[in-house]
């Protein structure tokens, strides 16, 4: 089947973690200003809709405490449908819906935040994931049988959180399983956007594109030009690739990274030495 | 024909022992909603019986059936949470008599048999990424093992897809299909488990010798023999799986052999006398080499590859034992795959309608699908109608609204399947 066919569908998770945010942009080198980033996400969006009356698009929010659609805007019966007299005269009204949708949302979600104390320095990315992979399911349904391409781009500046290890990789298998690609677009500054584990697995097992933005300001031009392409234009575009990919595990009793270590045959925990029993799951281990 | 085991003696029918004990238990759902039977008892394939358009012209039953589908998908989830066997070794022994060549599955038994064991290969090794599988049939009294314990799906697939393999002829032995397995399996390891599916046409079998000595030792090794049935209750059949604490079925139709053939997917519980140990596994790590290199195991032309650890070889594909040191090289991820069988999402429950609240969400939590209001007046109107403003999800069976134990957020039909079948995070969960 040739991509003519099938419907497009985009899945934009945007990492909205107020405290990675705010350490990037007070960086010396290359600050990096949310304001900024969210103009040039919106024009690509807008873009992924331009390419085909017909495309699909979902935008999530990965905050601290929630995962919160951004577009498809949510029911609600207090709200009253967006204004359409302020729609300037020669905008397509799907991207004034769009950008209008994405920032009341965003205004929302930044103004009911807790105050700075009680925040916490993460971000939902296997819960925003997980809400992505339902919406692209409904419209998968939805659209039967009329192939769905669909993909989701990650725009990410959080560091990992260990503790969603297990839901992030259920994520990334049940994204490999359907064949929707995970494309990463990561900030990487002096102190922010450390090396991520998750995030190049993700893109290497759904055959998606990791890449490192070092400087936000062309971030359009990294947007348009390497996410952008469908997978057939990918095909035949020279993109960048991250070459070494690590696949070696982090032991489940220290946490360091380990080439051979032992593994319980009844959970699968990995450890880094023998011992008489399975911390993780209490098992006996019997004599060799 | 190294593989092939001692011709047979004796013939011995199963049939008469009790062979029409049919067992239906599962069946009724099935039957009720779609008004599908046993395929035997069906001379001519009614399929538009199936299909009935209601007064406004809409396909109620197809609808009824695709949702009956799901409930029953739903019935069947296993949460607990137990532990399993992961490590898996299993023979697939599917029977290549005359009996396979009937048809009254569509378009025959062994081309449904055929198609559905392939799929069952590919999701099997999906679903239990480091076990092992291997296949023997049965045809002409004899057992022939088709492939070694590998944990290579095509190897497999390409094996089935032989055309001399698909060629139904004679009677099956059961007896020496089992224990050809049960030899293949002495010698694996103590942590794996050790399995036989069966796939069995035929109701009768052509054995050297006494099978209930078979079973005897079957039973000592603490080998599961799990059976499906293509044609009726075999009496032999279910005293072995029941003695081994396998399951019987016998199929309906083809949707139904889809169903019980891939009850055989998720490992197993557990048993209490397998000894648990720890394994030493390699994790390699990817190199690219400007220069193409030979692979260890396969001797081709590599430019990318893993690295043993251990050895320092490289390999082409993992999982794989390291041809060099016989260190068992993983990935991480490919550990991780098997995690949501140790902690699966809770069942969600259905809300009735006299539990559904007006400050309850419109929509679904996870995909924004809306709910549907509540019937007008519910006891006046028939069912049938009262689909009439479904858009999709379950009609006219309950509200429709399925609630996570654990977070309380509301979920639909479409949801609920995709979360525990395909996803196992519960979206709502992971976002707290
Ligand atoms: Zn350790
Ligand atoms: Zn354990
Ligand atoms: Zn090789
Ligand atoms: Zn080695
Ligand atoms: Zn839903
Ligand atoms: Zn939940």
């Amino acid at each position: 089947m040739t991509s003519e066919e099938s419907i497009n569908l985009l899945a934009v998770v945007i990492d909205t973690n107020p405290i990675a945010w705010a350490t990037a942009a007070q960086d010396s080198r290359c600050p990096l200003d949310f304001g900024r980033v969210l103009e040039q996400l919106l024009i690509f969006i807008n873009a992924h809709l331009a390419l085909r009356f017909d495309n699909e698009l979902v935008v999530i929010a990965s905050h601290t405490n929630q995962s919160l659609f951004l577009y498809p805007p949510q029911l609600s019966d207090t709200d009253q449908p967006p204004d359409a007299s302020s729609k300037p005269a020669n905008t397509y009204k799907q991207f004034f819906d769009v950008n209008q949708a994405v920032i009341k949302t965003l205004k929302d979600l930044i103004t009911e935040s807790k105050s700075p104390e009680d925040v916490d320095d993460k971000s939902m990315l296997a819960g925003s994931l997980s809400l992505a992979q339902t919406y692209i399911n409904r419209i998968r349904r939805a659209n039967d049988p009329t192939p769905l391409q669909s993909r989701i781009l990650i725009l990410s500046v959080s560091p990992d959180l260990p503790s969603q290890y297990v839901a992030t990789m259920n994520c990334i298998f049940a994204a490999q399983r359907v064949g929707t690609r995970i494309d990463v677009c990561r900030f990487r500054g002096k102190h922010y956007g450390e090396e991520s584990v998750f995030l190049p697995q993700a893109c290497h097992l759904t055959g998606g594109l990791y890449m490192e933005i070092p400087e936000a300001e062309n971030l359009l031009q990294y947007l348009l030009y390497a996410f952008l392409p469908d997978p057939y234009m990918r095909s035949v575009l020279c993109l960048p690739e991250k070459d070494q990919v690590d696949f070696r595990a982090a032991c489940f009793c220290h946490k360091t990274v380990v080439d051979v270590g032992y593994v319980c045959s009844v959970c699968l925990s990995i450890f880094c030495s023998v011992s008489k029993q399975c911390p993780t799951c209490q098992t006996q281990f019997g004599g060799q | 024909m190294s593989h092939t085991l001692k011709p047979p003696k004796r013939k011995s029918s199963a049939k008469g022992i009790g062979a029409i004990d049919i067992d239906d238990d599962e069946g009724h759902d099935l039957m009720g909603a779609s008004g599908q039977g046993y395929s035997w008892e069906e001379e001519y394939k009614r399929s538009w019986d199936i299909l009935q358009e209601d007064e406004q012209g809409s396909l109620q039953g197809v609808v009824a059936s695709i949702q009956q589908q799901l409930k029953r998908r739903r019935l069947h989830r296993d949460t607990a949470t137990v532990q399993r066997g992961i490590i898996r070794h299993l023979y697939l022994v599917i029977d290549l008599s005359r009996a396979m060549a009937e048809l009254d599955l569509k378009p025959s038994r062994i081309e449904c048999t055929m198609r559905l064991a392939e799929e069952f290969i590919g999701e099997y090794f999906d679903q239990n990424p480091l076990s092992q599988l291997g296949i023997i049939i049965t045809r002409d009294g004899l057992a022939e093992q088709l492939t070694e314990l590998t944990g290579n799906p095509t190897d497999h697939t390409s094996a089935l897809q032989k055309r001399s393999n698909r060629e139904p002829k004679g009677e099956p032995s059961l007896q020496n299909a089992l224990e050809l397995a049960r030899t293949s399996l002495a010698h694996v390891p103590s942590h794996g488990s050790r399995e036989i599916l069966v796939l069995y046409a035929s109701l009768t079998t052509c054995d050297p010798d006494n099978i209930l000595d078979t079973l005897e030792s079957l039973k000592r090794e603490c080998i599961r023999v799990s059976m499906v049935g293509l044609s009726a209750e075999v009496q032999v059949c279910r005293t072995i799986c029941r003695e081994t604490k396998g399951t019987y079925n016998v199929v309906l139709n083809e949707m139904h052999y889809k169903d019980i053939l891939f009850e055989n997917i998720p490992p197993p519980v557990a048993t209490a006398q397998r000894t648990a140990s720890l394994i030493q596994m390699g994790f390699p790590t990817t190199r690219t080499y400007e220069e193409p290199t030979l692979c260890a195991c396969h001797h081709k032309l590599i430019r990318k590859g893993y690295v043993c650890p251990r050895c320092s070889s490289t390999v082409c594909e993992i999982p794989t034992d390291c041809p060099v040191c016989s260190l068992t090289l993983v990935s991480s991820p490919l550990l991780a795959r098997s995690y949501h069988h140790l902690f699966p999402v809770e069942n969600y429950k259905e809300i009735g309608w006299a539990g559904v609240l007006s400050t309850m969400p419109k929509h679904c939590f996870s995909c924004l699908v809306p709910f549907h209001g509540p019937p007008q007046s519910m006891s006046h109107r028939r069912l049938s109608t009262a689909g009439n403003t479904g858009g999709g999800t379950a009609i006219g069976i309950g509200s429709g609204r399925f609630e996570c134990p654990k977070c309380k957020e509301q979920f639909c039909l479409e949801c609920d399947a995709y979360v525990h079948d395909v996803l196992h995070n519960c979206p709502g969960c992971v976002n707290r």
